[in-house]
This record gives C-alpha cells, structure tokens and sequence, in this order.
C-alpha cells in the first residue's frame, strides 16, 4: 500500500484480468526475433564504440558521455533514446549527443549529453534535429530537461549542413527559452572547451553548472585568430595563425574563473567531474515533483505473465495474425484493464489499464478475423484486423476525446496495413473521420507514445498516434518486428508499373526487363522499412527489444504523472463510468 | 463432439493435426490464408481428432466444417 490512499477504487483497484498462459514457447520464432535484436545491439555497439577511445578520454582526466550518463542516472531507470539515430548518413554513425529518458535523484528527466568521443562532441549534421527530439519531449513531458554539454562548436567542414536553417543549430537555444517560458527548468553540466555554438549551448539553460576546466565563449580561437582574412591564406597569414593560437591555447576565452567570478553566469564551479554530476543531483531532488503515489490508482505491481513470451506470440512472419490482447496482458500491471465498446468497431482495441499503478489509456489494432457482419456498410467483402472501418475510426475518435477529458495519457499499439479502400469505403466517410481521429488527437493536448509492433503503413501510420502529431506523441518505439512504409513493396511495385506492364504486353516486347525493375523497387521497399533503417532514419526514436517495452512505458507514464499542467481528479472521470455503463 | 468450422472463406495453408492426436481446448489445429493474411484456426475443445476434412491448397468457404474433434 502507498502512502496514500486510492481514489475511485472500486474501478481501478483490481480490474478485469486478460490473457492466459502461453501454452508453448515457438522456438523458431523467438530465434528469429533475438536474431534481430542481435543486429541491433551490433548496431548499437558501432555507436557506442565509435570516435576516440574511452581509455583516452580517461586519460585526460575526462569522464566521457556515457560515464557521465551512467554515474548521473538511478539504476534501472535509463532509457535509451535515438541510439542509432543518423539521417545524414554521417561518417560517424551519430548525430553526436546521446540522450533518453532517466531518473536523477528520484525524479524523472530527459537526459541529453555531447558525445565528447565524437570530435570533442561537435555538432555535426542531424545533431539540430535529435535535439529538437529532445526538447519536444521535455516539452511534452512538463519534465526537466539536464544537459551535460561538452560541445566543441560547429563541424567546420560540414558547415553547410549543420549551422543554417530552420531546424538548424541554433534554433535548440529558441527551444530552451520556451521550455523556460513554460515553466520547464534545463540544467547544464557543463565541461571542456564550448566556443561559439557550444557557448550559447551552455548560456542558453536555466541553470549552469561548470567543471574548473570548462569554458563557454562567443567564439574560440579559430574564429578571433582569423578576423582579418585578405581573402586566401599565404605564409604571413599561417605564421600569426600559430601566433595567436598558441596564446589562446593557454588561455582560451570564457574560462570558468571568468564566468563564475567576473559574469556569475555559472552558478556552481566543481572541482571534479563527478562533482558537477552530484550538483546535478542535488539539483534535481529540488525539481517540482508530485509524491509518486499521488497520482497512483493501485499498487504497481508487475504483469501476470513474462515479457519472454511475446517472443513467441507476435509473429515474426507479417501475414500471421496473432491476439492483441495477450500482448497487453504482457505489458500492463497484473494483467488487468478495462475495455471500452468491446462489440462496436473490433478492429480496434481501447481500453484503459495500469503501468507502475498509474492509470493509461491503450489503443491496438486487433488482428485475424472480425466476422462476416463487419464492416456493416458492405456485404461484398469481409473486414479483418490490422485494417480501420468506420466503427473503429468511431470507435478511437471517441476513447481519445474522453482519455483528453480525463487527462489520461495514452499506449498506442500499432499493427496496421491501412484503412479500407473504394468507393464503398467512401461512402461510409472513411477520409473524412480518419482526419476526425487526427482532429480528436490534437484537441485532447494528451502526452502519448506509440509503439509500432509490426506495421506501420499508409495513412493509418499518421492516425494511430503517429510521431506526425507533434503536439501529442513523445516519442515512437520500434521493436525487432516493425516495418514502416506507406504500402507494401508489391503493392508499390502493381501500383507504379501495372500500366507499364499492359503497355509491353500488347507492343509484344519481353516483360522481363519490367518486372526486374518492380522486384528490385519490392527489395528496396523491404530494405528501407527494416527496424535499424526506420531508427537511423528517425522513423522511430528507437528499437526495443520486447522484454524491455514495460519499462519505457513505465518512464513515459512516470514521466506524465511527475508535474503535470492539468489534472483531472478520478472521481469526475467519465471515461471508467462510461465502460462500465 | 465439436466441429472446426472455417470463420470465413480462403485457402487451407498448415494442418497442424493427425488424426487420433489428442488436442486442447486453443490448440492450433489450421491455418487459413484469407485476406492476404494467415489465421490460425483453434480447437474449439479437448478431445481426440477423428476426421480431417480438409488437406493444404483446398479452398474452403465460411462455415464448411474442416475438422471433427470427439
């Protein structure tokens, strides 16, 4: 029992059990998916390795990134988020920061550290963007954003693809400022050498604290040396080059002693690395936060059944159906929820269920079968899970719109291969209440999440809680099954060449020259909609193996629950009147 | 007894069973490929299979019984 007592628990208490034993491990199965996750931790290690060795870095006295984020961050609460993430295709295999989501001294935060392995953690293309990542989530959140800043400016050589734009280098400093408009305090740590854009990385947060050896300064010694360019570089040039750098060498700008004693911009100086973490710390135990259990409407307690059986139950082979409801029953406190409209639109999945004993709503595609009654404006054809008909689109409209009244946050669970098509689907306003679930899902203002189990296709990917709802998704999770794309690679393949095809048929030439062409678009379709492509190129925020999905549930719903904007207090929800009827 | 009826019409993929092997309530016992999608057919209840109606590639509608459980 919590510290405190329970409102409305005769709802929420103990809740209507799902799923039943698995009753037989499918070893060919679970090879395949632990396949998968071997590539991705391979994926990962190439990360993890990259840039200057650790032992190097510990040799100067330094701590780097991922120590850093190790000594901060309470034991079992990291989150990793945007491992792989690299849309530029940079040599490096990284943006450069690594980041996810943490508990420092008890409270949740989101978590962003400069790769110092990489290039003295420089920003190098796709760092603006994995950043604006994390500023969203913080936003989203309403939780702390802690930055350990280690940031030697801009990728010189690559200029162009990093300083400029919209979403370019600087607009991170923007982010902060609103983050701090809202009421979302950023700490900073900050270490090593930060001229030009890491000086205003360092200046930009709320409060920063400094190791003795860091500096942040408008500019460093490349750019104050080369102020006077005569247009090319000659000898005369080179030689006050080496003059002047070796002076800022030894006294870079905005050293420590400057920014503590002169400006009292930093507000802590640290002796040590660890020092500064600890301050961190100390920090954060003051960061507004609710008591854990206030918000709780149970015990947490852990699922009735392991997370190692969803290696057997979702199937690696994307034309098997499977039950959705055994997946919850694998990631939900006890295996308990509370169904809404079970026998209106099931093709779709709501209800509400418990994470660590806070209450969430869950959104699924059911999968298999639906009856021959359904969808019941046709009788020319069958409808089957993973697709959306009207009920469904109905169905999810609704569940939101109370989840936003009731301010409960939402799971979504996709494994979709789109809405239904043709006229007949017209009729019955599909588009129009496809882009009424979109509209539903603005309006709410909710923090969610999507997983992505296995597909995620056409529109249907935007609507289940997408990562395009900017304003309400906090982050997507991908899993060692999951394909992205807007149709499959056949269909593409029918789609693009079908005409092409009839055309060489009745000209009497050779189809084959034609059908290479729709193969090799089939393969490429295949190859750019795998797990790691959909995490480099930022599909998703990363891949998790299933045994690990609870616990970024469990961060995410901590997460909301910590310091929320709104509440909503449990004995006027509707949303459990309304199931129970 | 109890019978395996097909839920919707397509074509039978997998026979999981024998005749004479005993199954469990849930067991699979078919898969079905409808829809573009392979659904996997349950047994209805315990009991020994006495009659398979049913082999791989024939096409079956809704309702056409493909299995005798006694």
């Amino acid at each position: 029992m919590g510290e405190y007592g329970f409102s409305l628990h005769p709802y929420f208490k103990e809740m209507p059990g799902i799923g039943k034993d698995l009753p037989r491990e499918l070893k060919q199965n679970v090879d395949e998916i632990k396949k998968v996750e071997r590539e991705l931790a391979d994926a990962v290690r190439r990360v993890t390795d990259a840039g200057k060795a650790a032992q190097d870095i510990n040799s100067k006295g330094e701590m780097t990134a991922w120590q850093r984020i190790d000594y901060l961050v309470d034991p079992d609460t990291w989150c990793p988020l945007h491992t792989i993430y690299d849309p530029d295709n940079n040599e490096e295999g990284t943006t450069g920061v690594i980041d996810g989501l943490g508990k420092i001294a008890g409270k949740w935060a989101v978590i962003i550290a400069s790769n110092n392995q990489i290039m003295a953690g420089a920003w190098i293309p796709g760092q603006a963007d994995n950043i604006l990542r994390v500023t969203d989530m913080a936003k989203r959140l309403h939780i702390p954003l802690v930055w350990l800043l280690n940031c030697s400016g801009v990728k010189l050589t690559e200029q162009e693809e990093v300083y400029a734009n919209r979403r370019g280098n600087g607009t991170p400093f923007y982010r902060h400022a609103e983050l701090e408009k809202l009421g979302i305090p950023v700490l900073v740590g900050i270490y090593g050498t930060n001229p030009a854009g890491g000086g205003y990385h360092g200046i930009s947060p709320t409060t920063l604290i400094a190791h003795q050896d860091a500096n942040i300064a408008v500019g460093g010694g490349g750019i104050v040396s080369g102020m006077s360019p005569k247009g090319f570089i000659d000898q005369e040039t080179a030689e006050n080059l080496i003059e002047a750098t070796q002076k800022l060498t030894s006294a870079p700008p905005g050293r420590a002693e400057i920014h503590y004693m002169n400006t009292g911009f930093f507000r802590e100086i640290c002796e040590t690395e660890e020092k500064v973490l600890d301050k961190i710390k100390q920090y954060m135990k003051d960061m507004p936060a609710y008591h854990p259990d206030f918000f709780r409407v149970a015990d947490p307690t852990e699922p009735k059944y392991p997370a190692s059986d969803l290696y057997s139950l979702v199937p690696f082979n994307q034309r098997r159906v499977y039950n959705m409801k055994e997946i919850l029953a694998r990631l939900f406190d006890n295996s308990e929820h509370m169904e809404y409209r079970p026998d209106y639109g099931p093709e779709v999945y709501c209800g509400l269920a418990k994470i660590d004993g806070y209450l969430c709503g869950v959104i699924g595609n059911n999968q298999g079968v639906l009856g021959s009654n359904y969808p019941e404006y046709t009788d020319q054809y069958q409808g089957i899970g993973g697709k959306l008909y009207r009920q469904g689109l109905i169905k999810m409209s609704e569940f939101v719109t109370f989840c936003g009244r009731d301010r409960i946050p939402i799971i979504w669970l996709q494994d979709t291969t789109g809405i239904d098509v043709g006229d007949t689907a017209e009729k019955a306003e599909l588009l129009g209440l496809g882009m009424s679930l979109i509209y539903s899902i603005e309006q709410t203002d909710l923090p969610m999440i999507l997983i992505v189990l296995r597909k995620g296709t056409a529109a249907a990917h935007y609507l289940l809680g997408g990562p395009n709802g900017n304003n309400n998704n906090v982050f997507t999770l991908g899993t060692p099954t999951t394909e992205i794309y807007v149709m499959h690679g056949e269909t593409a393949a029918a789609a693009a060449f079908s005409r092409r095809l009839v055309k060489e048929k009745q000209a009497g030439k050779p189809l084959d020259p034609v059908i290479d062409k729709m193969n090799e678009m089939v393969k490429d379709y295949y190859d750019k909609s795998r797990p790691i492509y959909c995490a480099q190129k930022g599909f998703v925020d990363e891949i998790v193996r299933y045994a690990d999905l609870r616990s970024y549930c469990k961060a995410f719903v901590g997460s909301v629950y910590q310091n929320p904007t709104s509440i909503c207090p449990f004995h006027q929800m509707i949303t459990p009147r309304t199931i129970k009827g | 007894m109890a019978v395996v009826e097909s839920p919707l019409a397509g074509k039978i993929l997998e026979i999981n069973i024998t005749v004479g092997q005993t199954v469990n309530e849930d067991d699979e016992v078919i898969i079905l490929e409808a829809m573009k999608m392979e659904n996997p057919i349950f047994a209805p209840a315990d009991g020994t299979v006495k009659e398979i109606k049913v082999k791989a590639g024939d096409r079956v509608n809704e309702g056409d019984v493909l299995v005798v459980i006694e």
